[in-house]
């Protein structure tokens, strides 16, 4: 579905050897990866703290819980949507898987809060609080809620036709009010250190839970694309809804289980971050900053905000520059306002660089 | 095609020129990574602004981090700022129990780390220095202040105070609860039921929460906001019920806050606010920089230690004798 030819692009008498070489390399669709790898070598004279194996395993350990969000993303970005709602699932799942396996929560705390007495007992514990099972429970229990959620949001989409944009900033504003309302805004914490362990950066980032998971979702992912039918559809939807219905596809139930894709990939990027803070945080719902960074490393990677174009191997490049990139920013002491900035132009370059690719692959 | 290179050539060029300069910065001695968590509200500008003075005046390279109200965000500047090799780390969170795996990276990682004004909850298990103003004594004095003035009213009804609560996950939220709980029992006689306004630290939600109240109880005669940065909001609102008077005129609501910043020195002057709880923070910002670099110098790698700020309450009665005391006041009178 996904053209990747640049045989018209390296005809010979249209620049030269050098525009050939070029031509290809822009058409590449590996053409992040180069650009991550020439970035990071090229930083090194000038922060050679950055190639550390303790660098690069803090920048592994960010990569994988945004990775596994972007997956989702990718999913619904390839239909021709976008899904907003992604931190608000992470919000109310944190909140709600925290809460079913938490210890003992501070009664004076919560005690006016709904989850009291339903899924907080009245010790403080969570419901399954001590049982062998509860932090496998507490995680089904997360994903299921976030594929349930995602698949609200989908539905609604789907069936009656709603812009993804609209519904998704809809279901974000509800689904961060309902994390609230949840815990009053509380953060619910004492949860079991076996949850904890899953955020352990492992040996120089990948020997880790984090990195399992994330890379077989990204894996899971990868062979839904491109190896079954669901993954055909998905691009056809994404190219011409239209077509694509007539062609027999069933084009709303494509797009509500892309969300719901969407929904479980951020319960589990959720299932990350909040073993990474020992905490379930209803403040997640507010972490605009963390969408911004999922929506810009999909995009920077290669996957088309109008559809039909993307890859899960683009997302892995996109997340991987993006995490470099604030990795960098950060070692270089800029200040808030200058990682801003250089976020934007090295977006701006990305944008720009999809549109020359389009045109030599085009040509 | 040619001004499309050039734009990338230039955006390229900045961020090399960066990268140089952040290496050439890199050649002090001794660095402190400052992390914080805002620079929303005057306190924390004003916070911000002491502590890199306080440094600066020491010669000390300084690491700053903005974390954008993101606590996910400012762990990861933190394990960046320990790659780095600093000699310490100052940490203004953005809550009471994020804070403590931060601390804990930094005591892994054997860099001795500092909470700056607002303190890891109870239940932290790791070392470091804490400085805190006392929440709990500085609310009690501010509150103390406004129920001189509510005994004044005389009314022939109890007097209902409203208090303005910050995020519960943070301590200092907590104390200033509690503080004003504490004034509020021990009058009993002359206070009913305090009504609570969420605020969770966030000026649209307090607006919109204390609108609310307001509306379904427009008798409030007492006004607590536990951060004097909502003192804007309360205005809006007040002012729409025509309720926004200065001491002494009908309809004042008594009003009181905790923090001490520039717009509650100048409300206490104009007569609109009564009292606010004033939190030191030059002597904080000081207390810091000197505690952490005591344990740097001794090698202390995991120094743990708390630091009180006992704070004041600065009233329309004492504000002509005690204002230099006060941060608010300071900048205040420099703003003209």
């Amino acid at each position: 579905m996904v053209s990747e030819s640049v045989s018209s692009a390296t005809e010979p008498g249209r620049g030269g050897v050098i525009g050939n070489w070029s031509r290809r390399v822009v058409a590449s669709e590996h053409l992040v990866l180069y650009v991550t790898l020439v970035f990071f070598v090229a930083l090194i004279p000038f922060i050679p703290k950055i190639a550390t194996a303790q660098n690069i395993s803090n920048v592994l350990s960010n990569v994988w819980p945004l990775l596994v969000i972007a997956v989702g993303q990718t999913y619904v970005m390839i239909t021709g949507g976008i899904d907003l709602s992604q931190i608000a699932i992470i919000a109310v799942t944190s909140v709600l898987g925290a809460a079913v396996m938490t210890l003992g929560v501070d009664p004076k705390v919560f005690a006016d809060t709904v989850l009291w007495g339903t899924v907080i007992s009245q010790e403080g514990g969570g419901i399954l609080s001590g049982h062998v099972w509860s932090m496998p429970a507490a995680l089904m229990i997360m994903l299921l809620i976030g594929g349930l959620m995602g698949g609200l949001t989908g539905w609604v989409i789907a069936r009656f036709e709603l812009p993804a944009f609209m519904m998704s900033l809809v279901a974000l504003l509800f689904f961060s009010a309902v994390a609230v309302w949840l815990t009053r805004s509380e953060n619910v914490n004492n949860l079991p250190p076996s949850f904890s362990t899953i955020a352990d950066q492992g040996y120089g980032g990948f020997l880790s839970w984090s990195a399992l998971i994330a890379l077989g979702v990204a894996g899971l992912a990868h062979l839904g694309l491109s190896r079954t039918i669901f993954g055909r559809w998905i691009y056809a939807v994404g190219m011409n809804p239209v077509a694509a219905r007539i062609s027999g596809v069933p084009v709303r139930k494509v797009i509500t289980w892309c969300f719901v894709v969407s929904g479980v990939t951020a319960a589990i990027g959720s299932v990350l971050y909040s073993a990474r803070l020992e905490m379930g945080r209803p403040a997640f719902g507010d972490n605009l900053n963390l969408l911004l960074d999922v929506v810009g490393a999909t995009v920077i990677g290669g996957t088309s905000l109008f559809g039909g174009s993307g890859k899960i191997l683009w997302t892995i490049y996109g997340v991987l520059l993006f995490t470099l990139l604030s990795n960098a920013l950060n070692l270089m002491n800029l200040s808030f306002f200058a990682v801003f900035i250089v976020k934007g132009c090295v977006i701006l370059v990305a944008a720009w660089l999809d549109v020359q690719r389009r045109e030599v692959k085009t040509a | 095609m040619i001004k499309k290179f050039l734009t990338i050539g230039l955006c390229s060029a900045a961020f090399a020129f960066g990268a140089h300069t952040a290496a050439q910065a890199q050649d002090k001695d001794l660095s402190i990574c400052f992390a914080y968590q805002t620079l929303e509200t005057e306190f924390w500008v004003a916070g911000h602004a002491a502590m890199t003075q306080s440094l600066d005046e020491k010669g000390i390279k300084v690491i700053e981090v903005n974390a954008n109200e993101d606590a996910n965000r400012q762990f990861e500047q933190i394990k960046d700022c320990i790659t780095q090799g600093v000699d310490g780390i100052i940490i203004i969170p953005q809550d009471g129990e994020s804070v403590i795996k931060m601390i804990g990276e930094a005591n892994k990682a054997g860099i001795p780390v500092a909470v700056f004004n607002r303190p890891p909850n109870p239940d932290n298990p790791n070392d470091a220095i804490v400085v805190v103003a006392d929440n709990v004594s500085i609310a009690e004095a501010a509150v103390e202040h406004l129920t001189k003035k509510a005994r004044e009213l005389n009314l022939d009804r109890k007097v209902q105070p409203l208090i303005m609560v910050g995020a519960l996950a943070d301590t200092n939220a907590i104390g200033r609860r509690e503080g004003f709980n504490n004034v509020i029992k021990a009058n009993s006689d002359l206070y009913a039921e305090p009504i609570e306004v969420p605020t969770e630290w966030d000026a649209s939600v307090a607006l919109a929460n204390l609108e609310s109240a307001l509306q379904a109880n427009p008798d409030v005669d007492v006004i607590f906001t536990s951060s004097d940065f909502l003192f804007p909001q309360i205005r809006a609102v007040l002012s729409q019920q025509g309720r926004w008077q200065p001491s002494g005129q009908e309809g004042h609501v008594i009003l009181g806050g905790l923090d001490g910043d520039v717009t509650a020195c100048k409300l206490i002057r104009d007569g609109y606010v009564d009292a606010t709880g004033v939190q030191d923070l030059f002597f904080e910002a000081d207390s810091t920089v000197e505690a952490l670099l005591k344990a740097i110098e001794e090698g202390d790698k995991t120094p743990k230690q708390q630091i009180d700020d006992k704070g004041f309450a600065l009233t329309q009665d004492n504000e002509a004798e005690r204002h230099q005391d006060m941060w608010g006041c300071v900048l205040a009178d420099k703003q003209g």
